[in-house]
């Protein structure tokens, strides 16, 4: 279909299915089928007698399956490992909400500061990870890079960890990840938390803004957008019906980022130029960053 | 009996009568139904998949409906003005509701020599 096309709907013919001689087939079909059920009840009434003339009687016993605790699968689709690294993208509506999904596949994720070079072709996908201070520009919460603790505060419960490629998500005033992120060279976060084992957590910030998180469901990792500006609690309750386990949240609204799909195609959101000019972008700005493995 | 567009993904269901959709826009992987009440519902489906839904559900009463160029599907019942040079067409009920789209001048002059073969 072009742009300078226009077409009539339900003007094409009917699908071979709507021919009339369909129903004489069905028709058949039902005979035959009435006729098989009707021969197999009779050998089984048959043979019920038979039975009970041998006065044999058994409590037929009957097993019944469990039913699996875990019935949520992955999103994502299985993908070899030796495949280069992508981001998995995928739409979807909770509850009146399009969220985009974004599932990384053999790659790995660690923790940068500072403007990420858009050439660079081992990223698959970058969003802005902790907030920055307005008043002196430093990193709000713990903050841990390659090993090295950059900030201590406590003003968000939520936590997101990556030590020696295991990704941790949760909500915890003190936890031994930021002590095993600096002796193992690992990375660590704070932010607002979203889910907390399945629960919804109530943040205060009101008012609607476009929302991005970093989700584990299952013991998959990947992290969700929404398409539309929504409240916390919205964007909460939505990643709680999507089965997702926990979630932090990731900087939000116009903070720029990109993901790479499997035809090297890029996906952007954000404002890139948004600290040009006068205003620079704070030293501290920090990112999650998703790199290939191969 | 009544028809009715049913359109049910894993988590929802929306059923709404042909005559309530004002038009359809695409907006890439989505789709964003408009309707008389002006509720606009967003739709996880590409512009096409919905065409493919109105011919199968519909049938022939899908004929209500035109597609566009490749971002609308209009309620053809709700067209009130056509500007070819400008690129304008206005749905509305004359009433509660009017809409402005902007489809190629070459879509909509086709809509215009439809709409006017209909008269003969």
């Amino acid at each position: 279909m072009r742009d300078d096309e226009i077409r009539i709907l339900g003007d094409s013919p009917k699908s071979p299915s709507g021919k009339p001689g369909g129903t004489k087939w069905l028709l058949a079909l039902v005979i035959v089928i009435f006729t098989m059920l009707f021969l197999i009840a009779l050998s089984e009434y048959k043979q019920q007698n038979v039975d009970e003339g041998r006065l044999a009687y058994f409590e037929r016993y009957v097993e019944h399956a469990e039913v699996p605790k875990e019935r949520r699968t992955p999103f994502g689709r299985v993908v070899d490992d030796h495949v280069g690294g992508f981001c998995e993208i995928k739409d979807t509506i909770i509850n009146d909400i399009p969220l985009k999904l974004y599932i990384p596949h053999n790659a790995d994720m660690t923790l940068h500061i500072g403007r990420i070079p858009q050439e660079d072709e081992s990223v698959i996908y970058v969003a802005q990870a902790a907030d920055v201070r307005a008043d002196n520009g430093g990193i709000v919460g713990a903050f841990v890079l390659n090993g090295k603790p950059l900030a201590w505060g406590l003003s968000k419960r939520g936590y997101c960890a990556s030590i020696n490629g295991e990704i941790s998500i949760g909500v915890a005033e003190n936890t031994h990840l930021f002590e095993q992120a600096t002796e193992e060279g690992g990375y660590f976060f704070r932010q607002y938390p979203l889910v907390d084992n399945g629960r919804l957590v109530e943040n205060e910030p009101k008012g609607k803004s476009v929302r991005r998180a970093i989700c584990n469901r299952i013991g998959e990792i990947f992290m969700v957008e929404t398409y539309m500006p929504e409240s916390f609690h919205d964007f909460s309750q939505a990643l709680v019906d999507l089965g997702v386990d926990n979630a932090v949240y990731l900087v939000g609204s116009s903070a720029h980022g990109w993901a790479i799909n499997e035809d090297g195609e890029r996906h952007e959101w954000g404002k890139m130029n948004i600290y040009r000019g006068r205003r620079g972008m704070p030293k501290n700005t920090s990112y999650i960053v998703w790199r290939k493995r191969l | 009996m009544k028809k009715y567009l049913v359109i049910s993904t894993a988590t929802d269901l929306v059923r709404v009568a042909p005559e309530k959709i004002v038009y359809i826009s695409s907006d890439g992987n989505y789709s964003t139904l408009v309707l008389a009440n002006d509720e606009t519902r967003v739709l996880t489906l590409q512009l096409g998949q919905v065409e493919r839904l109105i011919e199968s559900q519909l049938g022939k009463e899908g004929n209500t409906f035109i597609r566009i160029g490749r971002s609308h599907i209009i309620n053809r019942s709700y067209i009130y003005y056509i500007n070819v040079s400008r690129q304008k067409l206005v749905l509305s009920d004359n009433d509660r509701f009017s809409h402005m789209l902007n489809p190629s001048k070459e879509a909509l002059g086709q809509l215009k020599e439809l709409l006017e073969r209909d008269l003969r």
